[in-house]
């Protein structure tokens, strides 16, 4: 369960202060496949990075599972974001220099597993994705589609309760890109909280919920009838 | 998970070699040329006989009468003494051991030991004249033989000690006790052989020089009156004084002798001084000791090192700029870490998403700089050793000071790590507080 209530968030440099969210409410529950919408510069990576505790927010109350956000020092935020966060991103950012089983390793280190414990989840994940054969190949082998399946091994290797995708299928072709939405919406199934922020109107409708933001509040709550194929849309 | 963050570093080395290679050269550098000058530095003053420094007394005496004092030493003391104060003072039986000291020197016939083997022709060579507890208060160990009896140094005796080296050069290393060598045309009985003795610095004789070689062969003192040897080292004199014969050295003022004593406890020390009180009074009833700094000295081996000044004050200063450049390497080295870390800025976003804390990442990157650090250390350790290849080449008489040993190389290392880690400890923490999102966001 995620509760935000009257979030804030300001940037400020010397000349200008930019309310990326104001008095953002929000609340998501557990197994809910959520998009987020918006145009450019509406705030939705910054709704994202204060949801993963990426950012800081300088008002407002956020829940996650339980826990005030706001009361956790950095190591208690990062473990938390460690245990209950799994993130995708547009450009994957998996690390060049390490294989396949490395990069799914790395959330695993951090959480301290055994080395027995953290290779069974790896194989797992990987097998998961389609990848498992491929487990000693560097990112640069691999298509952008491939890519993206590993970052979502990434993400799901630790079992995480929520999982933040900024534009998963932004830097894909259609094709991979139906394949990833598919991936998600099997992950969503098995009851991982999903949250997806996403310009493509077609995979915002095939989410459970849509969160319009403007000006960096939610400008709308829209229960939206799921898409079983995006073929059929 | 110390091991996971060395196999990052190790990737990180692999992904950016040149900037890794600059680091190291540059902590290398500075770690070089600052052990170079420490080596040296450290090995001056490093105590030569630790277990017993604090027991072995240089004497000294100022027997000096009115008029000019001696300006050439702080306290006034000459540093040697006077041959008559030196076998006065000898006669007394407080000190545990004692020897009185001269360098001097012979011409050794060879071929008089083994004919037609060596082939040389005859050689100066440096002596010293002692007396027998000289070996055991050095704490100089013997190979063949021993030294002298007591008789030896009252009754004067053509016997000799050499080192191993001038017995392998003499004897072909045999055991040469009981064998004849030929000293200024006299024939003199080897008693002992001992092993080659080096004390750095050379802390037993520093007036002739605090990093010579140690002499090889050695004779007794009390032959000096019978065979006229003459001095090798520093004579020095404040009296004028008309010398035309051996015996008028013998009895001038002029100082070329030196005088050790072993002295074990307080007591000793303090009945010793006593004693050496009783013979300045009686002296100066004789009319010798007259100036108002007349009196005695005695100074353990560390104390007698300082006050000769072994590690002079350039040498001070050069370790002060030597230093000076390890600090101008460690902030290139800091301004190459920025780089470096920073080029790596969006692998750590992407890692403080999937978990890691500041910690985690600081923890990381001071891995990273340890393991620069380490090849830095080992390339400085190397340079090191070129520099003090170098300065054996520039000044011959460093000769035995251009070795590291096990503490100067941990110290090397240690400087290294420390030095490595203290320039990395900014890159590192800047690193660990950048926020992460904004190597994450792609719109």
């Amino acid at each position: 369960m995620l509760i935000m209530n009257n979030i804030k968030k300001v940037f400020r440099t010397d000349l200008v202060e930019t309310h990326a969210l104001r008095d953002f409410s929000l609340e998501v529950n557990e197994g809910e496949f959520v998009a987020v919408t918006g145009p450019s510069g509406s705030g939705k990576t910054t709704f994202l990075n204060v949801t993963g505790m990426l950012e800081t927010f300088d008002g407002g109350c956020y829940t996650l599972d339980g826990k005030d956000v706001s009361q956790l020092n950095d190591n208690q935020r990062s473990k938390l974001r460690n245990e209950k966060i799994g993130f995708i991103f547009q450009s994957f950012n998996l690390i060049p220099d390490l294989n396949l089983f490395d990069n799914v390793d790395v959330p695993l280190r951090y959480r301290g597993f055994s080395a027995k414990e953290r290779k069974s989840r790896i194989e797992n994940a990987l097998e998961r994705v389609g990848l498992s054969a491929r487990m000693k190949h560097l990112p640069s082998q691999l298509s952008g589609g491939q890519q993206q399946r590993v970052a979502i091994a990434r993400a799901l290797a630790g079992e995480p309760r929520f999982l933040l995708a900024d534009e998963p299928t932004g830097n894909l072709d259609s094709l991979m890109a139906r394949q990833v939405m598919q991936l998600l919406e099997e992950i969503n199934q098995q009851g991982t909280t999903i949250i997806m922020v996403t310009h493509d109107a077609e995979l915002a409708r095939r989410a459970q919920r849509n969160i319009h933001i403007v000006d960096g509040q939610v400008s709308d709550y829209q229960q939206l009838q799921p898409v079983l194929d995006l073929a059929e849309a | 998970m110390f091991a996971y963050y060395f196999k990052l570093s190790w990737l990180g080395i692999k992904r950016t070699p040149m900037l890794t290679a600059l680091m190291v050269i540059a902590i290398g550098l500075g770690i070089g040329v600052s052990m170079t000058v420490l080596t040296v530095n450290y090995l001056m003053g490093k105590d030569p006989i630790p277990a017993k420094s604090h027991q072995l007394y240089h004497l000294q005496l100022n027997a000096m009468g009115k008029g000019p004092e001696w300006n050439y030493t702080a306290d006034g003391y000459p540093w040697q003494v006077t041959y008559q104060d030196v076998q006065n003072v000898h006669r007394s039986e407080i000190p545990t051991r004692k020897t009185r000291s001269l360098a001097t020197g012979v011409t050794i016939v060879p071929d008089n030991t083994i004919p037609n083997e060596t082939g040389a022709t005859p050689f100066l060579e440096s002596t010293r004249a002692i007396d027998r507890d000289f070996f055991a208060m050095f704490d100089i160990n013997f190979i063949f033989g021993e030294s002298w009896n007591k008789q030896v140094d009252i009754d004067a005796e053509n016997v000799a000690v050499i080192n191993k080296e001038l017995n392998e050069k003499l004897f072909k290393g045999e055991n040469s006790i009981g064998k004849q060598i030929k000293l200024n045309a006299i024939l003199y009985t080897i008693v002992g052989v001992i092993e080659n003795w080096q004390p750095t610095p050379r802390f037993y004789d520093l007036n002739n020089g605090n990093f010579n070689s140690t002499e090889r062969l050695f004779i007794p003192f009390s032959l000096l009156p019978i065979h006229e040897l003459p001095s090798w080292g520093n004579n020095q004199g404040w009296k004028t004084e008309t010398v035309n014969t051996y015996q008028d050295k013998l009895r001038s003022e002029t100082t070329w002798n030196q005088y050790w004593v072993e002295i074990t406890s307080r007591d000793q020390l303090a009945q010793y001084k006593e004693w050496l009180a009783g013979y300045i009074s009686q002296q100066k009833k004789l009319g010798r000791f007259q100036s108002k700094k007349a009196g005695a000295t005695l100074r353990n081996v560390n104390q007698w090192m300082e006050y000769n000044h072994v590690v002079s004050n350039d040498s001070s200063i050069l370790v002060g700029l030597s230093f000076m450049f390890l600090a101008v390497c460690i902030i290139n080295t800091i301004g190459l870490l920025l780089a470096k870390f920073l080029k790596r800025a969006p692998e750590v976003g992407v890692r403080r998403a999937l978990g890691a804390s500041r910690k985690a990442i600081f923890i990381q990157h001071l891995v990273d700089v340890t393991l620069i650090g380490l090849m830095g250390g080992l390339l400085g350790l190397a340079l090191g050793q070129l520099g003090l290849v170098g300065v054996k080449n520039l000044y011959s008489s460093y000769s035995q000071l251009v070795y590291m040993d096990t503490s100067l190389i941990i110290a090397a290392i240690a400087i290294s790590l420390g030095s490595s880690l203290l320039a990395g400890l900014y890159p590192a923490w800047l690193i660990c507080r950048t926020n992460p999102s904004v190597y994450l966001k792609t719109q």
